[in-house]
Protein backbone atom coordinates (compact mmCIF):
# COMPACT_ATOMS: atom_id res chain seq x y z
CA UNK A 1 0.00 0.00 0.00
CA UNK A 2 2.70 2.42 1.08
CA UNK A 3 4.95 1.33 -1.75
CA UNK A 4 2.25 1.65 -4.39
CA UNK A 5 1.71 5.32 -3.48
CA UNK A 6 5.41 5.94 -4.01
CA UNK A 7 5.28 4.06 -7.32
CA UNK A 8 2.50 6.41 -8.41
CA UNK A 9 4.62 9.37 -7.29
CA UNK A 10 7.51 8.09 -9.44
CA UNK A 11 5.22 7.60 -12.44
CA UNK A 12 3.58 11.03 -12.14
CA UNK A 13 6.94 12.68 -11.62
CA UNK A 14 8.32 11.01 -14.76
CA UNK A 15 5.35 12.13 -16.82
CA UNK A 16 5.70 15.66 -15.45
CA UNK A 17 9.42 15.66 -16.25
CA UNK A 18 8.72 14.54 -19.82
CA UNK A 19 6.07 17.21 -20.12
CA UNK A 20 8.45 19.91 -18.99
CA UNK A 21 11.03 18.60 -21.49
CA UNK A 22 8.46 18.92 -24.28
CA UNK A 23 7.53 22.37 -23.04
CA UNK A 24 11.17 23.42 -23.14
CA UNK A 25 11.54 22.04 -26.67
CA UNK A 26 8.39 23.92 -27.73
CA UNK A 27 9.69 27.12 -26.18
CA UNK A 28 12.95 26.66 -28.06
CA UNK A 29 11.06 26.19 -31.33
CA UNK A 30 8.96 29.28 -30.65
CA UNK A 31 12.08 31.36 -30.05
CA UNK A 32 13.61 30.02 -33.26
CA UNK A 33 10.52 30.91 -35.32
CA UNK A 34 10.25 34.40 -33.88
CA UNK A 35 14.05 34.73 -34.17
CA UNK A 36 14.61 35.77 -30.58
CA UNK A 37 17.69 35.04 -28.56
CA UNK A 38 17.55 32.27 -25.92
CA UNK A 39 18.33 33.50 -22.43
CA UNK A 40 16.46 31.39 -19.89
CA UNK A 41 13.42 29.16 -19.83
CA UNK A 42 10.14 30.52 -18.47
CA UNK A 43 9.83 30.16 -14.72
CA UNK A 44 6.91 27.70 -14.83
CA UNK A 45 8.87 25.17 -16.89
CA UNK A 46 11.86 25.47 -14.54
CA UNK A 47 9.64 25.02 -11.50
CA UNK A 48 7.84 22.05 -13.01
CA UNK A 49 11.10 20.32 -13.92
CA UNK A 50 12.72 20.85 -10.52
CA UNK A 51 9.62 19.89 -8.55
CA UNK A 52 9.07 16.73 -10.58
CA UNK A 53 12.75 15.90 -10.03
CA UNK A 54 12.19 16.14 -6.28
CA UNK A 55 9.04 14.04 -6.52
CA UNK A 56 10.77 11.27 -8.47
CA UNK A 57 13.77 11.32 -6.14
CA UNK A 58 11.53 10.98 -3.09
CA UNK A 59 9.53 8.20 -4.75
CA UNK A 60 12.65 6.29 -5.80
CA UNK A 61 14.07 6.65 -2.30
CA UNK A 62 11.03 4.91 -0.89
CA UNK A 63 10.66 2.37 -3.67
CA UNK A 64 14.32 1.30 -3.37
CA UNK A 65 13.63 -0.62 -0.18
CA UNK A 66 13.72 -0.31 3.55
CA UNK A 67 16.86 0.48 5.44
CA UNK A 68 17.80 -2.10 8.03
CA UNK A 69 19.23 -1.31 11.41
CA UNK A 70 22.97 -1.89 11.36
CA UNK A 71 23.80 -2.74 15.01
CA UNK A 72 24.31 -6.50 15.15
CA UNK A 73 21.98 -7.03 18.08
CA UNK A 74 19.10 -5.03 16.59
CA UNK A 75 17.44 -7.90 14.80
CA UNK A 76 18.33 -10.51 17.41
CA UNK A 77 16.40 -8.51 19.99
CA UNK A 78 13.18 -9.09 18.11
CA UNK A 79 13.43 -12.89 17.86
CA UNK A 80 11.12 -14.85 20.13
CA UNK A 81 11.97 -17.67 22.47
CA UNK A 82 10.26 -20.19 20.19
CA UNK A 83 12.52 -19.12 17.32
CA UNK A 84 15.65 -19.36 19.44
CA UNK A 85 14.73 -22.79 20.72
CA UNK A 86 13.93 -24.17 17.27
CA UNK A 87 16.92 -26.32 16.37
CA UNK A 88 16.52 -28.26 13.12
CA UNK A 89 19.39 -30.60 13.96
CA UNK A 90 17.43 -32.00 16.87
CA UNK A 91 14.22 -32.76 15.02
CA UNK A 92 13.07 -36.36 15.59
CA UNK A 93 10.99 -37.97 12.87
CA UNK A 94 11.32 -41.66 13.61
CA UNK A 95 11.56 -42.49 17.30
CA UNK A 96 11.77 -46.10 18.31
CA UNK A 97 9.48 -45.40 21.28
CA UNK A 98 6.47 -45.59 18.96
CA UNK A 99 6.82 -49.39 19.01
CA UNK A 100 5.43 -49.24 22.55
CA UNK A 101 2.07 -47.89 21.34
CA UNK A 102 -0.78 -50.45 21.32
CA UNK A 103 -1.86 -49.68 17.73
CA UNK A 104 1.64 -50.07 16.36
CA UNK A 105 1.95 -52.01 13.10
CA UNK A 106 5.55 -53.03 12.45
CA UNK A 107 6.85 -52.06 9.07
CA UNK A 108 8.33 -54.84 6.94
CA UNK A 109 11.87 -55.59 7.89
CA UNK A 110 14.76 -55.63 5.51
CA UNK A 111 14.82 -59.43 5.19
CA UNK A 112 11.10 -59.44 4.18
CA UNK A 113 11.80 -56.94 1.46
CA UNK A 114 14.64 -59.11 0.19
CA UNK A 115 12.38 -62.18 -0.02
CA UNK A 116 9.83 -60.43 -2.23
CA UNK A 117 11.99 -60.71 -5.30
CA UNK B 1 49.49 -3.04 35.10
CA UNK B 2 47.42 -0.02 35.91
CA UNK B 3 48.73 1.76 32.82
CA UNK B 4 47.51 -1.09 30.63
CA UNK B 5 44.10 -1.00 32.22
CA UNK B 6 43.96 2.74 31.75
CA UNK B 7 44.86 2.56 28.06
CA UNK B 8 42.17 -0.05 27.62
CA UNK B 9 39.65 2.21 29.27
CA UNK B 10 40.50 5.08 26.97
CA UNK B 11 39.49 3.15 23.87
CA UNK B 12 35.92 3.66 22.71
CA UNK B 13 33.83 0.59 23.07
CA UNK B 14 33.75 -1.35 19.79
CA UNK B 15 30.33 -1.56 18.15
CA UNK B 16 29.34 -4.72 16.33
CA UNK B 17 27.54 -4.09 13.06
CA UNK B 18 25.42 -6.56 11.17
CA UNK B 19 27.11 -7.25 7.86
CA UNK B 20 23.93 -8.14 5.99
CA UNK B 21 22.17 -4.98 7.14
CA UNK B 22 25.17 -2.83 6.17
CA UNK B 23 25.25 -4.33 2.69
CA UNK B 24 21.50 -3.94 2.32
CA UNK B 25 21.70 -0.25 3.25
CA UNK B 26 24.67 0.30 0.93
CA UNK B 27 22.71 -1.26 -1.95
CA UNK B 28 19.70 1.00 -1.26
CA UNK B 29 21.93 4.08 -1.12
CA UNK B 30 23.70 3.10 -4.34
CA UNK B 31 20.41 2.55 -6.15
CA UNK B 32 19.13 5.95 -5.06
CA UNK B 33 22.37 7.67 -6.02
CA UNK B 34 22.36 6.22 -9.52
CA UNK B 35 18.71 7.14 -10.03
CA UNK B 36 19.35 10.62 -8.66
CA UNK B 37 22.29 11.13 -11.02
CA UNK B 38 20.27 10.08 -14.07
CA UNK B 39 17.21 12.12 -13.11
CA UNK B 40 19.03 15.29 -12.12
CA UNK B 41 21.11 15.01 -15.29
CA UNK B 42 17.89 14.85 -17.31
CA UNK B 43 16.52 17.85 -15.43
CA UNK B 44 19.70 19.84 -16.01
CA UNK B 45 19.43 19.03 -19.70
CA UNK B 46 15.80 20.14 -19.79
CA UNK B 47 16.67 23.37 -18.00
CA UNK B 48 19.42 24.00 -20.53
CA UNK B 49 22.18 24.49 -18.01
CA UNK B 50 25.66 24.92 -19.43
CA UNK B 51 29.11 24.98 -17.96
CA UNK B 52 29.60 25.34 -14.24
CA UNK B 53 25.90 25.88 -13.61
CA UNK B 54 25.33 22.23 -14.49
CA UNK B 55 27.92 21.05 -11.98
CA UNK B 56 26.48 23.36 -9.37
CA UNK B 57 23.10 21.76 -10.04
CA UNK B 58 24.67 18.33 -9.50
CA UNK B 59 26.03 19.37 -6.12
CA UNK B 60 22.59 20.77 -5.31
CA UNK B 61 20.94 17.46 -6.23
CA UNK B 62 23.45 15.47 -4.16
CA UNK B 63 22.74 17.63 -1.11
CA UNK B 64 18.99 17.31 -1.65
CA UNK B 65 19.29 13.51 -1.83
CA UNK B 66 21.36 13.54 1.35
CA UNK B 67 18.70 15.63 3.09
CA UNK B 68 16.05 13.16 1.90
CA UNK B 69 18.06 10.29 3.39
CA UNK B 70 18.24 12.19 6.65
CA UNK B 71 14.48 12.81 6.58
CA UNK B 72 13.82 9.14 5.86
CA UNK B 73 16.06 7.92 8.68
CA UNK B 74 14.63 10.42 11.12
CA UNK B 75 16.38 11.55 14.27
CA UNK B 76 18.07 8.21 14.94
CA UNK B 77 20.12 8.08 11.73
CA UNK B 78 22.86 6.35 13.73
CA UNK B 79 20.89 3.14 13.55
CA UNK B 80 21.00 3.05 9.77
CA UNK B 81 24.24 4.72 8.61
CA UNK B 82 27.73 4.53 10.01
CA UNK B 83 28.50 8.15 9.18
CA UNK B 84 26.64 11.03 7.60
CA UNK B 85 29.69 12.48 5.88
CA UNK B 86 30.44 9.32 3.93
CA UNK B 87 26.78 9.16 2.92
CA UNK B 88 27.17 12.62 1.40
CA UNK B 89 30.48 12.10 -0.38
CA UNK B 90 30.72 8.41 -1.29
CA UNK B 91 30.39 7.70 -4.98
CA UNK B 92 30.37 11.41 -5.80
CA UNK B 93 32.48 11.20 -8.96
CA UNK B 94 31.10 7.87 -10.08
CA UNK B 95 27.59 9.30 -10.15
CA UNK B 96 28.94 12.52 -11.73
CA UNK B 97 29.75 10.60 -14.93
CA UNK B 98 26.21 9.25 -15.11
CA UNK B 99 24.98 12.78 -14.53
CA UNK B 100 27.08 14.25 -17.35
CA UNK B 101 25.93 11.49 -19.72
CA UNK B 102 22.25 12.23 -19.15
CA UNK B 103 22.82 15.98 -19.03
CA UNK B 104 24.46 16.13 -22.46
CA UNK B 105 21.99 13.67 -23.97
CA UNK B 106 18.84 15.46 -22.83
CA UNK B 107 20.35 18.86 -23.57
CA UNK B 108 20.96 17.71 -27.12
CA UNK B 109 17.46 16.27 -27.42
CA UNK B 110 15.66 19.32 -26.05
CA UNK B 111 17.76 22.34 -26.95
CA UNK B 112 19.83 21.43 -29.97
CA UNK B 113 17.48 19.42 -32.16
Amino acid sequence: MDSSIHRIIVLVGFISLFHSAFSAAQHRTYLRITSQEFTTLPLDIVLQAVLSLFAVMWGVLNVAGNLREIPAAAELNNTKWETQRNLPSFYIFNHRGRALACNYVPSPSKSDLDNLE
Amino acid sequence: MSAIVKSKDNKPEPIAYSDAALRNNAAVVEYCRTSMAALSGSTAGVLGLTGLYGFAFYVFAVVILWLMFMIKAGSNWNKYYKSRQSLLTSGFFGALFTYVLFWTFIYGMVHVY
